[in-house]
This record gives structure tokens, sequence and C-alpha cells, in this order.
């Protein structure tokens, strides 16, 4: 066993299996090189998750349900008052660390109806992580994943972030970064979170006529009933997906730009519920993306100083072909890769390095995965990456094949531990720097769930010092194995093991 | 001499401890309390604290407005031109009976619109965005008297930004999992003392903290919401010994869809906000008298409505100050009005009062910070120039 291998097996994948470090220490990088490729077919886990459509229309045809209850009672839906006591369906999920917690919310309804259906993509998500033998892939995944960022804490968007994952994230990996960007800016999922699909370009057709799009609109309380732009996708592309913020566009690039992708809707709301068109079996094999060009507008933008004159969806495409292009887009993703596997404060000359890689294999990110594999940096004996809370639970996991997990214990674990997957606070995503995980909250909940997930699956004649050293290998430390071979019960030398700080650094 | 306190702000807050400066220690521990409320995806300020008797709120919010006082559903008056949300009742009574402020039209030094380094900037109390990896608040800990525990708790389970630095800090949040026995405690202890010192300190702090939290009345539950982490706070800051300086974060506010909706997340955290506020008042008790509350966003939002029934990233809001330490029943506010022309770039209410005049006028009247201290929380190429008045003599 080698620290190469440890390295290979912890820092960029999700934590060794029993026999994965002997494995993998024969030749760490080029196990971590030949995960670099498409995946044949999508894991086992995630086959049986529903459709995209129907993750989708989920939201609005429950809202319509209650909409058409409420009326069946005589009830206006847009005048229900908030009433009584909360049912704090979100607490489980948040770990308490967002939302609202009084009044009555037909969001948290909706959330509570949805929770099952959460836990379930959740627990798949785990499962993938747990089993796959392409680790590293897995955690390209999960790092593109809180880069195009859908967030099920935003009410409404609960079931939308696994579909988003499995349609948009999984299959560009490998690729080029401008189809992953174009896949994202044309998904419905994207389009509901950040709120462009109801964008309208003031002088379009519709913008200029908003009555024109009364009878369109569903007459339920989810969708506004208001014709105008709505610039939080353009900002958010160009602040968190591409440029980066302070790299030099202004509010006015932001705003031409959330004019060029005003039309940019999904097929269905507002005019139709997507759950109609399903039902009536309309989509026709049709994608739920849609470019409306009575809500476009018209005309030329002037983004960075370029002058965008195509017509209709054109238009939109280019900019963002140019976004993927731009230096300041390679900069920050080859900055925010390097951060994510080397260091919270990463090398320059590894950022440097990838960016150049970057702009020349036009965004491949293969190429510049290949990069940073192969970076000097990549294998620096000493860990400088704490893992965040899912990680930490997917690595014992992985530590121990034994374990049993239910959706509902995961949710309390990532729960507990402020890190619920799929639902980050913002479309900035989780944090990825040790000063904001590593308090005494997390050190505490970590170790809490240690001694529990040691319990469940200690025997009495399993033996964690050998385990110790078979997935930590060479940087498990003396005072550690010490600890655990001087353990009075199995559990509890588990517990030392999973809780030690070798085992949460990498 | 190194006290006991900064020996462990050297081994929790890193190499950063070494690196800063730190102003004399005061020789007397404080009694005062301050907690930070962070209100995370930008406060509508002008839904939170309509200024319902501006001639222009109507018109300008074209839609979004806030009903007048007086009519029914309507805002609740503070003075002629400023209300409270209909949400806020409990705020209005602490108005009502002198505990709490209003400052309005007041943003970070921040003119961009990015929620994210709005928030960076208002946690890290630099000029610019990333301009420091460290929190003014735990700037602020590490001017304060020094009692041999940390003195400041975040109700997290993140270590928040405002609370990172040199001083030791100690963060909590609510646990849905079983507790471990005294003896692995004591084993982990032992190894992480002989491994890694920033578990160590980590793992003390979490330890004592879940003493505090844990005991008395309210205990094993109903600490998963804001209100509860609120009613956690008031526990760490009321126990003896406890901490004096809290932070807790509430998120949701970032409303750019159906914001004046019955069943708009804006009324809703707005009555969540009024509720833990209550619930921190109660559960401070007596210390509530000693107690100041900071409630601050990292920025407004647009005057006008969106397209889409809700406003967009702005610049200047309302910040709330409140507690039985506060000189209150007062509206502070330079108004800019809501006129086409007094809008910041043709769009936003144009800020008056620096943020930070607040914040500093607070660390220096209630937690007893002077010149050189507070230049070191916030460190600003012109002088910043604490606001009077805001605490009681």
């Amino acid at each position: 066993m080698s620290i190469e291998g440890v390295i290979a097996a912890n820092r960029f994948g999700l934590g060794a299996r029993p026999g994965e470090v002997a494995t993998v220490s024969g030749d760490p990088k080029g196990w971590l090189l030949a995960q670099l490729t498409p995946e044949r077919e999508l894991p086992r886990p995630l086959q049986s998750l529903p459709s995209t459509i129907d993750d989708m229309s989920a939201f609005f045809k429950w809202i319509r349900q209650i909409a058409d209850e409420a009326k069946a009672h005589g009830m206006d839906p847009y005048k229900l008052k908030p009433q009584g006591a909360p049912g704090a369906a979100m607490s489980g999920v948040s770990g308490g660390m967002s939302g609202s917690d009084s009044g009555f919310s037909i969001e948290r309804e909706y959330v509570k109806a949805f929770l099952p259906r959460y836990a379930v993509a959740v627990k798949a998500r785990y499962d993938v992580a747990v089993t796959t033998d392409r680790p590293f892939f897995e955690r390209l995944v999960h790092f593109w994943t809180n880069h195009f960022v859908v967030s099920g804490a935003k009410p409404g968007a609960i079931t939308m972030p696994p579909s988003f994952e499995r349609d948009v994230i999984r299959p560009n990996v490998t690729g080029r970064f401008a189809d992953m960007l174009m896949a994202s800016s044309k998904h419905p999922a994207m389009l509901f979170y950040l709120d462009n699909y109801h964008s309208i370009g003031p002088n379009s057709k519709v913008g200029k006529d908003p009555s024109l799009r009364a009878p369109k609109v569903q007459q339920a309380f989810a969708v506004p009933q208001m014709a105008g732009l709505n610039e939080n996708l353009a900002r958010e592309i160009m602040e968190l997906q591409t440029l980066g913020v302070r790299s030099g566009y202004t509010q006015a690039d932001v705003t031409s730009f959330a004019r060029v992708i005003t039309g940019w809707t999904i097929a269905g709301p507002p005019r139709v519920p997507v759950y109609k068109l399903v039902l009536d079996g309309r989509l026709n094999g049709k994608g739920l993306f849609e470019f409306d060009d009575e809500e476009h507008e018209p005309g030329p933008q002037t983004i960075m100083g370029k002058v965008y004159a195509q017509a209709g969806v054109d238009q939109g495409e280019a900019v963002l072909n140019d976004l993927a292009r731009h230096p300041a887009t390679a900069h920050f993703i080859a900055t925010k890769l390097a951060r994510h596997f080397i260091a919270d404060d990463p090398p320059p000359a590894v950022v440097e390095r990838l960016a150049k890689v970057y702009l020349a294999s036009d965004g491949d990110l293969k190429a510049v995965c290949t990069a940073l594999v192969n970076s000097p940096e990549t294998f620096d004996p000493s860990p400088r990456k704490f893992k965040p809370p899912e990680d930490y639970v997917i690595s014992a996991a992985r530590a121990l094949p034994t374990l049993q997990s239910d959706p509902g214990s995961l949710l309390r674990a990532y729960g507990s531990m402020g890190q619920t997957p799929y639902n980050p606070p913002g479309p900035n995503g989780w944090s990825d720097v040790e000063a904001e995980w590593l308090g005494a909250d997390s050190v505490w909940k970590r170790f809490e769930w240690a001694n529990q997930t040691a319990d469940s699956v200690a025997t009495a004649t399993m033996n964690p010092s050998e385990l110790a050293k078979d997935v930590l290998g060479p940087s498990l430390s003396p005072a550690t194995a010490q600890a655990i071979a001087r353990a009075q019960s199995p559990a509890q030398g588990l517990t030392l093991l999973l809780a030690s700080a070798e085992f949460q650094r990498r | 001499m190194v006290t006991r306190r900064q020996s462990f702000a050297l081994v929790g807050g890193g190499v950063l401890a070494a690196g800063l400066p730190r102003a004399a220690l005061a020789a007397v521990e404080t009694d005062k309390r301050l907690v930070v409320v962070l209100l995370r995806g930008a406060m509508d300020g002008l839904s939170a604290a309509p200024a319902t008797g501006d001639p222009d709120y109507e018109r300008a919010r074209n839609g979004l407005a806030i009903t007048p006082p007086g009519e029914s559903g309507g805002a609740l008056k503070l003075d002629s031109t400023f209300a409270l949300h209909p949400n806020l009742t409990g705020m209005k009574s602490l108005y009502d009976s002198g505990e709490m402020i209003l400052v309005h039209a007041a943003a970070t030094p921040y003119r961009d619109r990015s929620h994210f380094d709005g928030q960076n900037l208002l946690e890290n109390g630099a000029e610019q965005p990333y301009g420091l990896d460290t929190g003014w608040l735990n700037r602020a800990l590490a001017q304060m008297p020094a009692t041999g525990k940390p003195l400041g708790v975040a109700l997290n389970s993140h270590m928040p930004l405002m609370m990172r630095g040199p001083a030791a800090v100690t963060s909590w949040a609510p646990s849905l999992l079983a507790p471990p026995d005294s003896d692995t405690i004591q084993r982990l202890a032992s190894l992480y003392g002989e491994t890694d010192p920033q578990f160590a300190a980590n793992f003390a702090n979490a330890q004592s903290a879940n003493g505090v939290a844990m005991g008395g009345a309210g205990a094993g539950g109903g600490y998963q919401t804001f209100v509860g982490l609120m009613t956690a706070a008031a526990k760490f800051l009321s126990a003896p010994g406890g901490e004096r300086v809290a932070m807790v974060e509430i998120g949701g506010w970032d409303t750019h869809v159906n914001q004046a909706g019955a069943f708009s997340p804006l009324s809703t955290n707005l009555l969540t906000l009024d509720r833990g506020l209550a619930a921190m008042k109660t559960g401070l008790g007596a210390a509530w008298q000693q107690t100041a509350v900071v409630i601050v966003s990292e920025f407004g939002r647009t005057v006008a409505m969106n397209g889409t029934q809700g406003t967009d990233h702005g610049t200047a809001g309302a910040v709330f100050v409140v507690g039985g330490a506060v000189k209150g029943g007062r509206v502070l506010a330079d108004w800019p009005g809501l006129k086409a022309g007094a809008l910041y770039q043709d769009r936003d209410l144009k800020p008056t009062t620096d943020f930070r005049t607040i914040a500093t006028g607070v660390l220096r009247d209630h937690m007893g910070l002077q010149g050189a201290q507070l230049a070191a929380v916030f460190p600003s190429s012109a002088p910043i120039k604490p606001r009077d008045g805001l605490i009681r003599a």
C-alpha cells in the first residue's frame, strides 16, 4: 500500500472500500485517469427514479389539485390566510438551518408531500456513491451538481435536482463545458429554479400586451400573472456558472443577457400545466425546453461590448458559447476544480495550468481533469482538504460494506451535519472550504454519527485495527492505531476510526 | 503572558491568531450580550418596514405596497412616515416599549448585486468582498475581555464567516442523533489531543456547548427551527459564565417571485423572525436588559416590482436594533425618498446610512470597544463614525 494509493482513493475518490487502497496503489494515476470516460449506462440505483417529466410536473400538478380542492370547498385559493401552527416539514431536511417555521405555507405542505420522493433520490445518490468503482467520476458528478445548482431548498423544486443531475451533469462530466452549460440553461429544472421560465421581454408580443398571456396562465396560485423581465438566471449564469463575479461584466450586461434569454421557458407552464400535456399525450417525444418567440425580447443586445444580432434562440446560444470560451470562465472553473481537489487555497500554478488546458482544448473537461491528475501537487502527502458531511458519510459507508442505511436515517445524518444533498441553501452551492465545515458542532455531530454507525455494524469478530490499516494505509497515525487497538469493544474501536482526524481529512 | 483563551484561540483559529493585532484586553468580563441575526437572501426592507407615509411609496412600489396603517390588514404605524409589516407585531410592541430602533436606507459599502459577495462583505466587515478572510464579529470578540472559554457561539452546523477568526468560538445546532457514552468521549478527546489540535479544541467546545443547550427545560428537541435556534441562543447567553455573543441566521429572503401573495415566503419569514425575537426575549429573562440584537441582511431589493410580482437584488434596506439595552422607540433614517430621481441607479432605495456606523455604535456603547479596537473590527480607508445614542446610558 502506498500513500499515493490512499490519496487517489481518498482525496480524489470517495474513501476506500476494503481492499481498494491495495488495488489502487499499483497505479494510482492510471486508476484515476481510467475513470475519465463517459458512463456506459446509468448506475442501477438511478434507473428506477421518476422521469424528468414526472419530476418537473409534480409541483404544478399538486398545486393545481390543491387549488381545485379549495374551490370545491367554496374557497378562493388566492385568499387562503396564514393560520395556526406550522408543520415543520423542512426541519428534518434542512437541519433547522433555513426556512421559516411559522404560519401556513402552501410550499411547506408541498415539501411535506414530496419528502419521501426526495428521500428516495438522496438514498439513490448515496447508493451509487457507496458502491461505485469509479469514485473519481462520481466526485466529478457531485462537483458539477454543486456548480450548476438547482436546489430543492426552493419551494416547488424539491423533486427537480435528481432529474437535473441525471440529464445535465452525468452525460457531460467528461465532455465539453459548453455542452453542460447549454444543457443546464435549457433544462426545465434550472429554468424553474432561477425563475427564467416566466421572464418575458418587455417589447415582446406578450410583453407589450400582457392580456395575450392571461388566457395562457393557469389559474393556480403558483404562477405570477405579470409579464416582465426577471434577471435571476442571467445573473447567476454569469456570476456563478461561467465568468465568476467581479470578472468585468456590469449590471447592464446582466440585464442585456436577461433579455437575450427571455422566451427560454418550459413546455407547459405557465401556459398549460405540464401534467396536462403529459396526461393528454401532447408532448409527443418533445423535450421540456421550449423557446417561445412571443415572449422573447426582439432585437440585438450588447453584452460585454459584443453585439448579438441573432434572432430567436440562436441569440442565447451564441452568448452561452462565448461565455463558455471566455478566459474568465477558464480561470473560474480551474480555480474551483483545484480548490475542490487540492487545497482550499489552491496553488496558483495548478490553477494557471488547468485554465490553460481549458482554453487550449475549448473547454474539454476530460483534458482539464487529466491535467489535474497529472499535476505535481496532486499527490502532495499532507492532507489539505476536510471532507464535507456528505463525503464523510459516504466514505464511512464505503469502508463498512455491511452498513445498512435507510432514507430516513440518511436524512437525519445529513441534516444533523448541515449538508442535505440536492438542497444547498442558494445557487452558489455548498461551501468547499474547511473554515465553513470544521467547527465545534460538526466535530461533535460526526462523532455522534460515527458512534451510532459503529454500533449498528460492529460484530464480536470484527477487527477495527485491520480495517483501519486497510482503508487508511500509511495515512493512519500511530496514535490512532493505538487508540483503536486499545478500544474496549469492536464498536468503540470502529467509532474511534471513523471519528479520527485522518479519516475526516484527505 | 498568554491567557488560557488566547491559547485556545491559537489552536482553534489557526495561524490567523498569531498575525492579527490584538488590542489591550480589558480587565473585566462583560455582562453585555450581543446577538447578530443575519437574514440571508436580501430582505425587502420596503416590505418589512414600509414607508407608507412617503407620498411616493405606493406608486413606486407599483403593486407591492403594504396597505397603510389604519386600514384592514394594514401596516403597523411607527411614525408619520414609517410602519412595520403587519406580521411584525412583536417588533411593534418592542418599539412601543422603547426597545427597538428601525434604521432605514442602510447598507454595507457593497454596491453590486451578488448575494454571495454581499454576504461576504457583510460578514467580513471589509470594504471589498473577500477583502478579509475573518469575520467582523469574531474580530470584535477578540477585543473583549478573556474568560478562558469561547465568548461567541454560532447557532449553526456550519461556521459562518462572520464568526471565523482569531477568537475562539463555538458552534451548536440541534442533533437528531443519539449521544455517545462518556468512556468513548474521553478516549476520543485524548486521541484528538495527540493527533490534531484543531479537532481537540472544537471537541472540547462542543462538549461544553452541549451541556448548556441540552440542560434544563426544552432539552432534547424543539430546536429545529429559527425560533428554536433563538431559544437555544438565549440559553447560551443567559447561562452562568455563558457566551456573550451569538450569531443566528435565517434564509429564504430572496423574493424574486410572487412576493406579495398570501403565501409569500416573505410574509411567513417576517412572522418567523418576529416569533424568534419573542422567544429570545422570553428565554433571556433578566439578561434581556443587557442585550442588543442587530438584525441585518446583505442588501435590499428593487423599489419597483419586477416582471414576476417579486423584486430583484437592490441596495439599501432596513436594519433593526432590538433589545432591553437599546434606546429604542425611534426611527433613524436620513430618508432619500422614492421619487424617480432619488433612487440609486434608478432602481434601488438609495443608501444613506452605512451599516458599519450602526455596528460600531453598538460595539462601542454596548460592548465597550474603543477607537483602535473598532478599527480592527472594521478596517476602513475612511474613518467610520460610530452612531451615537443607540444604547441606553
